[in-house]
């Protein structure tokens, strides 16, 4: 086989060495490091985002609004309405993460963001930020994470969301967004909370729905209604969604609340028969008694049992209930890794498990397959049934 | 890695030594770590990602795992007839993993040719195939597919003799090695006479490679082609993850150490040799030798201490090299089986018509696919996703360069908007009832590879490989472009170029060559 006779193609096999150094003598001596893809990144998924208090807003009796502006040297990241920050912090001496839904609307940035938290009695976390936060804090967080968010190729233009107590959080976001003229979207949120006290964002999202009444209509559900609450009693069931929601096909539905909520609402969407790819849920959380679950084992509930940790060559023992996730005994002894979803979706926490026994509810169990079968748990979404070796990152 | 605890608890520094630090946990750099390991030497793997494999990696959404980068992978062959991959793999190293072969080489779609045809693998079945859809091309194809098979073997040959191959048994046994080398395919291509609609059946794989035709070196073609045709190809059957991970455990299991979330800001160069690493973390790690797995614009650009360390030789190199290419990726979880899809093959190539001049002017701009390379991941893993769903994914070639102007506000729509001009060229031209059934969907732009691989623009490609820049070039240039000594790179960037096979052979060329430097034996002394 020759190509332009053999002389010519050896002397082109041989020419490539000549050619290529004076393609290299021709070439500038400075390294061109552009790089506008990276410039991109760092804008959209900043390393470290710092965050500045601003103000804080009373929601209800255990619910505030804070929010913040870019500290000096940072920025706020660019976001989808209904993604989360991981927020981390200090407490008592240890370091610990917490993912909180981004309240705020993407048309609200640059100018600010706002992360709105409900105060849980004896909450590891939110009791502090409770006392701590204060206007001109500096808050360390990491994002926007989360994948709860509309997705025009996948989802309907016309959402069915459905709230439970704080889970209202990111549809706050999504409303806001659509009454900016941002989001083309008809959005019907069913928000159920157990009192009427405790509607979070109540008067704003009647002045939205007001501004934009073909796009945005509220309901509110009240499951432990006072005397005098003339609304909606109960639950978010299959009999209400049908009601307010209409016709189904054709319609997404964004579920965001506590998992028992989930739980129920499962049944409630199996009852209308809807297929899960018209269903969001967003990160459930950790689930209120892990033992309670159907498929817990028995025999496990209220033992303490020794977690032999590995942690960058170091060796610990710390005692971890049975009630609580690997990743919370962790991070009361000081030493967990960074996490984000901690609902056992992200994979961040990913860790080794290289003797004993854990729990992992089939609905958090977010593991690759090939993890699985390696022995790599998800610490936040994973409870000891025995006594622990595991390696962390 | 005690080691490491050792320095943040204020010990003696000097106790972190290593012969070895590999840099990078992508394909290459964990190839790299085994190949050490295995050879006795004490390594270190640091990654700045919480998991290995860079790339070959996989992410859950919902019910669906879905394969993140992985199309197919060359050089495995059949456990009888084991490629390079596989056996450095399970014979070398011993990592365990299960592979699945890829049914079929490729169905094209290219609609304004006229053409949707399936392409099977083997070099008989190949010709046949395509002879039988274009009359009189029969004879020229299966001198084509000789050249590409001498080419392999010559490239073969090469690698056994070190790189550094006897000219003239060279020139005598495969001399179309030697005549075919200085061109690009569009040069010796022409030579065969091949009609125009066989070449279009001919080139789909070149968008592996990112560069068209008129400047891709014909050695590369030759050999990607001839060895995909000939020994097929291959999927680890729990994914590119289930492959990182199983060679991330093995490293542990010879001895290897490895650490992740942890990056390298500093390899330290004293008196043109390398002397230790640096983490961001302020570790210092002593090391004899470094393995990059990756681009030398940020090893030279970003890592190697002091600056004045870095020759200016290597500037002038890499300026005058392409970085290649990246890719926008839509992963879709489908609520309804392939047949009900109408997905009856592996892997597409789909796009108007085979241009690759058009198509590579079309990865700079956010226009509607020129080519998309289509995968149904369940034609090949029949149980990668549950009873009744499909997982399908589609990746196009976009350029670092077109995203200058895009602003983060900007960002999610102009990806999206390329999403939705791919998936709607899908469904015409695969006749697939798609966004009926998406159950899961993710859209990864460069950006997205980028953050989570730290990848210099977030390109998927290594350097562009024209003639001057191809393998063979590079392969002659070997000597001279060794700037640092202890310094080698892996991976999509090394001189075998990007792919799956070759960041696997490249780190374990990368690990032979530390270990000559460390001076054979010395390795063992650890």
């Amino acid at each position: 086989m020759e190509i332009n006779g053999m002389e010519q193609d050896l002397a082109r096999m041989m020419e490539l060495t000549s050619l290529r150094a004076q393609k290299i003598e021709a070439a500038p001596a400075t390294l061109d490091l552009s790089d506008p893809v990276q410039e991109l990144v760092q804008r959209l998924h900043p390393e470290k985002i710092t965050l500045r208090l601003e103000a804080i807003k009373d929601e209800t009796s255990d619910t505030r609004t804070y929010r913040f502006t870019a500290a000096e040297g940072s920025g706020l990241p660019f976001f989808r309405a209904g993604q989360y920050l991981s927020v981390k912090m200090e407490v008592e001496g240890k370091r610990v993460a917490r993912p909180y839904s981004i309240s705020s609307a993407p048309s609200d940035w640059p100018g600010f963001l706002e992360l709105t938290v409900r105060r849980k009695a004896g909450g590891f976390v939110s009791e502090q930020i409770w006392r701590q936060w204060q206007a001109g804090s500096l808050v360390e967080a990491s994002g926007p994470h989360g994948n709860f968010y509309f997705e025009p190729l996948r989802d309907s233009r016309q959402i069915v969301a459905i709230a439970g107590g704080s889970g209202v959080t990111p549809f706050r976001s999504m409303i806001r967004e659509i009454a900016a003229g941002k989001l083309d979207l008809e959005l019907l949120l069913l928000y159920g909370s157990r009192l009427a006290d405790e509607i979070i964002f109540a008067k704003e999202l009647e002045a939205l729905a007001a501004k934009a009444p073909q796009k945005i209509r509220v309901e509110h559900v009240i499951s432990e209604p006072a005397a005098g609450w003339d609304g909606l009693k109960g639950f978010i069931d299959a009999a209400l969604i049908r009601e307010y929601a209409g016709e189904l096909s054709g319609k997404s539905f964004f579920v965001c609340g506590p998992p028992e909520m989930y739980r129920f609402l499962q049944e409630q969407f199996a009852q209308l028969g809807l297929p899960r790819r018209q269903i969001r849920w967003e990160l459930a959380g950790a689930v209120q008694d892990i033992t309670a679950e159907p498929g817990y084992p028995a025999g496990a509930r209220g033992r303490i049992f020794q977690l032999h940790l590995r942690r960058r060559g170091a060796e610990y023992t710390v005692p971890a209930a049975a009630e609580e996730s690997i990743l919370t005994a962790l991070e009361r002894a000081g030493l967990a890794p960074d996490s984000q979803c901690r609902s056992g979706e992200c994979g961040f926490c990913r860790s080794l498990l290289t003797a004993g026994e854990v729990y992992v509810r089939p609905e958090s169990d977010g593991r690759r397959a090939a993890d699985r079968r390696l022995g790599f748990i998800h610490p936040c979404a994973s409870y000891p049934l025995s006594d622990l070796s595991l390696t962390t990152p | 890695m005690h080691q490491v605890k050792a320095a943040n608890s204020s010990q003696e520094p000097s106790l972190l030594e290593y012969d070895v630090v590999v840099i990078g946990a992508g394909l290459g750099g964990l190839s790299a770590a085994l190949k050490l390991a295995a050879e006795g030497a004490k390594v270190l793997l640091l990654e700045q990602h919480n998991l290995p494999g860079g790339f070959a990696t996989s992410f859950v959404r919902g019910r669906f795992e879905f394969e993140v980068s992985l199309h197919e992978l060359s050089d495995v062959g059949p456990p009888d007839n084991k490629g390079a991959v596989r056996r450095f793999l399970e014979d070398e190293v011993g990592v365990q993993v299960e592979f699945l072969p890829v049914p079929e080489a490729y169905h094209l779609i290219l609609p304004e040719a006229g053409l949707n045809i399936k392409i099977p693998f083997g070099v008989e079945p190949f010709i046949e195939t395509i002879a039988g859809a274009v009359p009189g091309s029969r004879e020229p194809l299966a001198r084509y597919m000789e050249v590409c098979r001498e080419v392999s073997r010559a490239l073969s040959f090469i690698g056994r003799s070190g790189g550094k191959p006897d000219p003239a048994v060279l020139l005598e046994r495969y001399p179309a090695f030697v005549t075919t080398a200085g061109y690009t395919v569009a040069e010796v291509t022409a030579k065969f006479g091949l009609p125009e609609k066989a070449l279009q059946m001919i080139y789909p794989y070149w968008s592996y490679m990112g560069v068209p035709v008129s400047r891709m070196s014909f050695t590369l073609f030759a050999v990607m082609l001839y060895s995909y045709i000939s020994k097929g190809a291959y999927i680890p059957r729990f994914t590119s993850h289930g492959l990182a991970a199983a060679m991330d455990a093995s490293i542990r299991e010879l001895g290897g150490e490895t650490c992740y979330n942890t990056r390298v800001s500093k390899i330290l160069v004293e008196g043109g040799k390398v002397v230790a690493v640096e983490t961001e973390g302020g570790e210092h790690i002593k090391a004899r030798a470094v393995v990059a797995n990756l681009s030398p614009h940020l090893v030279y650009g970003r890592l190697v201490h002091p600056r004045e360390a870095v020759p200016e030789r290597a500037a002038r190199l890499l300026n005058a090299r392409r970085v290649g290419t990246s890719a926008l990726v839509v992963y879709l979880g489908l609520d309804a089986t392939p047949e009900a899809l109408n997905l009856d093959s592996y892997g597409y190539f789909i796009g108007p018509s085979m241009d690759t001049e058009q198509a590579y002017a079309n990865f700079c701009r956010f226009e509607p696919p020129q080519m998309q390379a289509v995968i149904c991941l369940n034609r090949a893993n029949p149980e990668c996703s549950p009873p009744g769903t499909t997982i399908l994914s589609a990746t196009s070639l976009v350029g670092p360069e077109a995203w200058r102007e895009v602003r983060p506000e900007q960002y999610y729509d102009v990806k999206n908007q390329m999403a939705g001009a791919m998936v709607r060229q899908l469904e015409e031209y695969l006749n697939a009832p798609i966004r009926d059934h998406i159950e899961e969907i993710e859209v990864a732009a460069p950006q997205t590879f980028a953050r989570y691989t730290g990848a210099y623009k977030g390109v998927i490609y290594g350097y562009e490989q024209d003639p001057w820049d191809s393998i063979v070039a590079r392969s002659m240039a070997t000597g001279s472009e060794r700037l640092i000594k202890g310094l080698e790179f892996a991976g999509g960037f090394a001189f075998m170029g990007h792919g799956y096979a070759p960041s696997i052979i490249s780190g374990r060329a990368a690990a032979l060559a530390v270990l000559h430097h460390l001076g054979g034996s010395a390795g063992r002394e650890a």
